[in-house]
């Protein structure tokens, strides 16, 4: 178990920057998922902690070791690969054996080893089988167990859940935490999806384009987005965001370039952000429909999706969509014009994509 | 109902056309190796007489046929031996460093013709004094066969997934012997390809050892040609050692039907 | 601390380079060799020193109305045979492109005549061509036609020639625009069937423009290896009669082992190495446009 350091990193092949220094300090026994859009240099950076591509600028430390000039094999890291990356022509035992083999462990104590990974695995019956006669799961799990027998100082995921159906993925995904709670070993969990990301995660780090946007726990990232990228990515139907400018004279609230005005209450941390260019954010599930004594902006249903637990309404806001997500039954139609009114939202400047402020967000809930 | 009847006969019709066009010499020249000198040179030809192994008896009753297929055997081994010692570590780097270039330069081998440098093999081996010996025959024959062993195997390097190998330094193997322990045990069908091939195209070689062997280390296919000019008329003998000399490479072409198909293909399919 | 190994540093020069070295010396060496040769006058077997004699042997060789014969049965052997199985080739591949019982079978005789010993095959042939106990003729007078030379006729030599290559090396290209049918994808086809389109429509419009990239390339490696055809011709009739049947390569084997005039053999081999080099730009550049 160690702690690992990713100071000021850089990549480039060719002329082409893939990440443009990247820091992140990771702390020991930390489960921590890289998550970005595709090509966002996420999987690039777990490569490069792994030794398999080489470091163009910066350090990587994992405990007290610089291991920038280290070969994948002297630094004690277990990887689990997208495509599970299991040797075709060994048995399941021997895939997972075939480390420990190399590190001249005496016989006796591999079995010892790999019989306790199948059991945490639920691998037993299996340890005879080759790769090609077990199932998605199991070639998953049995590529977990490879990395569980090293006892390694640090375990890396490349997306290991992508090739599973939706949900095998779920199943293993409390999977893998599980594992985490039990060995407490450091874990880089590197995917593009958000949800993976949020429901896994200690700690959140968001790339983009080879650069860290945000990093922090899961509800840090969805209550509290750095910029308009972390906001739009965190978070399932996606935050709605509007261009406009925030009025504080007379009638308080945001008028949007589409022409919808969105009445805001009246709060000191609005002040200042008046005349200029901002965009507001707020999430489906902070809309709420208000009666006509109260202030809200009007929308036009389009589509209404109940899935039972909620109902989804997309509707139109001028020429954008609005999408609205409610707790409680809901009888809307096709059609209605609704009144909405945000509960919580966030400002952002327009230019520098950053957030500046949040309002209505309780962070003790 | 009745056209798709019509259709269908039609077209298997067709089909065994084909088939006989193909087979058709082979059948000749195996049926012409059990006849006797006299129901060759019959007119018009005979397609029932009593069949005789006297051609055989004469083809294999001279020592020296067994002399030409062994040294075949182990001109042909040898260069396929040494083609996947030097080609599989060359293959493997193309397909995983991509080194176009290099794959370029060893399909160079392939493309261009064995005359142009039989003719300076000649003069050096000569002063070497190499001729008519194994090491100048393995040589030449080596030439022929590393490009197929390069081509076919890098293709097939390409198809194995590179996180096999990534996989393996992250468990605490070098590159080199991630390469000797996991790639090359899961490249049995890519090498048995290449070896095929490559085996077949060595035996079957003539220019080469035309100029290279003499007696010592002469080759079946120079023993097929000498038999002709020797035995202008002995029609019977020369289809009884073209008979010899072809069935290994049909046998083994049997036997890796499927190999052989695709690595006759690959290479264009691809393209 | 361990650093990477220096070996594992260096795997993508290492491992290539024991088959490098080898084609360096056994190719590459050979051919500046023969290059070199060609600006000189020297005969094996005289004993005379080497001299330089400049382009001389050019102007020589290709003043020889025997070399220049040859560069153009070299062409049409290789165009004629070519052409011929790459039509039939690819009209048997297209009929077979279809489920039958004894597909496998059919595609395993395919497969013989790529594998047959070109010399043995060769010999073979000549028992058909034999003017007086030859199938050939035993086939054309049965069908009242009058009987011919074959390969001992310098007006059909040739042509008998490419009957050779052509039964060998049609099913070639059968094999490989098959592999190619087989790998296309099965919407095109069933969107084209659903638009409409007849089964020749289907064939004219969908079939053949996507599998041309693959016959083309077919094409070409059979044109390099065309150009190169030397067992069947120098078997069958050593390049006559008289010398009806040399190609550039006979003509530049018997200038090297026969007449051991080894200059001017290096211009007869630098001229075929031009069209084979021409032919393998062809197939460099048909491989870098279906890459982009």
């Amino acid at each position: 178990m160690a702690s690992v350091d990713i100071v000021n990193v850089k990549k480039s092949f060719d002329r082409a920057e893939i990440l443009r220094g990247v820091s992140v300090a990771i702390e020991d026994g930390e489960f921590v998922v890289l998550v970005g859009p595709s090509g966002c240099g996420k999987s690039t950076l777990l490569r490069m902690i792994a030794g398999l591509e080489t470091i163009t600028a910066g350090e990587i430390r994992i405990g007290d070791q610089v291991v920038n000039d280290l070969a994948p094999r002297d630094r004690d890291v277990a990887m689990v690969f997208q495509n599970y990356a299991l040797y075709p022509h060994m048995t399941v035992a021997d895939n997972m054996a075939f480390s420990l083999k190399l590190r001249g462990v005496a016989r006796p104590e591999i079995e010892t080893r790999v019989q306790r990974a199948a059991e945490i695995l639920g691998l037993t019956g299996y340890l005879k089988r080759r790769p090609k006669q077990l199932s998605g799961g199991q070639r998953q799990r049995v590529a977990m167990g490879r990395a569980i027998v090293r006892d390694p100082r640090v375990f890396l995921f490349d997306e290991p859940l992508s090739n599973l159906d939706a949900k095998l993925r779920v199943a293993m995904r409390s999977e893998i935490k599980e594992l985490h709670q039990r060995l407490k070993t450091t874990m880089i969990y590197v995917t593009h999806d958000q949800i993976e990301a949020m429901t896994m995660a200690d700690r959140i780090v968001v790339m983009r384009e080879g650069s860290v946007e945000q990093i922090g726990g899961p509800l840090e990232l969805y209550d509290t987005p750095a910029d308009l990228f972390v906001a739009g990515f965190i978070g399932s139907p996606a935050m709605n965001m509007l261009k406009g400018t925030l009025e504080l004279g007379g009638r308080t609230g945001f008028s949007a370039e589409n022409g919808v005005f969105v009445p805001l209450a009246p709060s000191p941390a609005l002040e200042g952000l008046a005349g200029r260019p901002l965009v507001i954010g707020i999430r489906p599930e902070h809309l709420r429909i208000v009666g006509d004594g109260e202030d809200g902006f009007a929308v036009g249903a389009k589509i209404v999706e109940p899935t039972g637990s909620e109902t989804q309404v997309t509707a139109t806001a001028g020429d954008a969509e609005i999408i609205a997500l409610f707790r409680e039954r809901q009888t809307i139609r096709q059609g209605d014009t609704l009144r909405l009114a945000p509960v919580h939202y966030h400002l952002f400047d327009a230019k520098s994509t950053e957030r500046c402020a949040s309002i209505g967000i309780d962070h003790g809930a | 109902m009745k056209k798709n009847i019509l259709h269908e006969t039609l077209f298997y019709l067709v089909v065994i056309f084909i088939s006989l066009m193909v087979l058709f010499p082979f059948l000749w020249m195996l049926s012409s190796s059990f006849k006797t000198q006299t129901d060759i040179i019959a007119w018009p030809p005979k397609l029932i007489f009593t069949p005789t192994l006297q051609n055989y008896e004469k083809v294999f009753g001279e020592q020296d046929f067994l002399k030409y297929f062994i040294n075949s055997t182990v001109v042909g081994g040898l260069a396929v031996g040494l083609s996947l010692v030097l080609g599989l570590p060359a293959a493997y780097s193309i397909s995983r460093f991509t080194q176009r270039k290099l794959a370029l330069f060893i399909l160079l081998a392939r493309l261009m013709p064995g005359i142009s440098f039989l003719m300076p093999w000649y003069i050096i081996f000569s002063r070497l004094n190499l001729m008519d010996t194994y090491v100048a025959l393995v040589l030449s024959h080596m030439l022929i066969a590393l490009p197929i062993v390069v081509w076919i195997m890098s293709s097939y390097f390409n198809s194995i997934p590179v996180e096999l190998e990534e996989s393996a330094m992250v468990d605490g193997a070098t590159r080199q012997y991630a390469f000797w322990a996991i790639i090359l045990p899961m490249s049995g069908p890519g090498i048995i390809t290449s070896v095929t091939l490559s085996f077949i195209f060595s035996w079957n070689n003539f220019m080469f050892s035309q100029v290279l062997s003499m007696e010592k280390t002469r080759t079946l296919p120079i023993a097929v040609y000498n038999f002709v000019s020797y035995a202008e008329v002995d029609w019977g003998g020369v289809m009884a050692a073209a008979v010899a000399i072809m069935a290994p490479a049909i046998i083994l072409t049997m036997i890796f039907q499927k190999f052989v198909v695709k690595g006759l293909t690959m290479g264009a399919v691809k393209g | 601390m361990r650093r990477p190994s220096y070996i594992e540093k260096y795997l993508p020069i290492l491992f290539p380079l024991p088959a490098v070295i080898f084609i360096a010396l056994l190719m590459i060496f050979p051919i500046l060799y023969t290059l070199g040769l060609s600006f000189t006058n020297w005969n094996l077997t005289s004993g005379m020193p080497m001299s330089f004699v400049g382009l001389r042997n050019f102007g020589r060789v290709f003043a020889e109305p025997r070399f220049l014969d040859a560069v153009w049965r070299t062409l049409s052997f290789t165009f004629l045979a070519v052409f011929v199985e790459a039509v039939l080739g690819t009209v048997i591949a297209l009929i077979l492109n279809r489920t039958f019982i004894g597909k496998s079978l059919t595609k395993l005789l395919l497969l013989l005549p790529l594998v047959a010993t070109p010399v043995a095959v060769g010999i073979v042939f000549n028992l058909f061509y034999d003017p007086t106990i030859g199938l050939a003729n035993w086939a054309l007078s049965s069908l009242g036609l009058p009987q011919g030379l074959w390969v001992s006729d310098a007006n059909s030599v040739l042509v008998s020639l490419v009957i050779v290559d052509v039964w060998q090396w049609t099913p070639m290209i059968t094999l490989i625009v098959l592999a190619g049918l087989a790998g296309l994808s099965e919407e095109p086809f069933e969107a084209a069937r659903v638009d409409g389109a007849t089964q020749w429509q289907v064939l004219r419009y969908v079939t053949i423009p996507m599998v041309m990239p693959t016959i083309l390339t077919a094409v070409i490696l059979r044109l390099i290896d065309a150009l190169k055809t030397f067992d069947i011709i120098f078997a069958m009739t050593g390049g006559g009669p008289g010398y009806a049947s040399e190609t550039l390569n006979i003509m530049g084997f018997k200038y090297s082992f026969e007449y051991f005039r080894m200059g001017q053999a290096s211009v007869i081999l630098i001229a075929l190495f031009f069209f084979v080099l021409l032919c393998s730009l062809g197939i460099m550049k048909l491989r870098s446009t279906s890459e982009s």
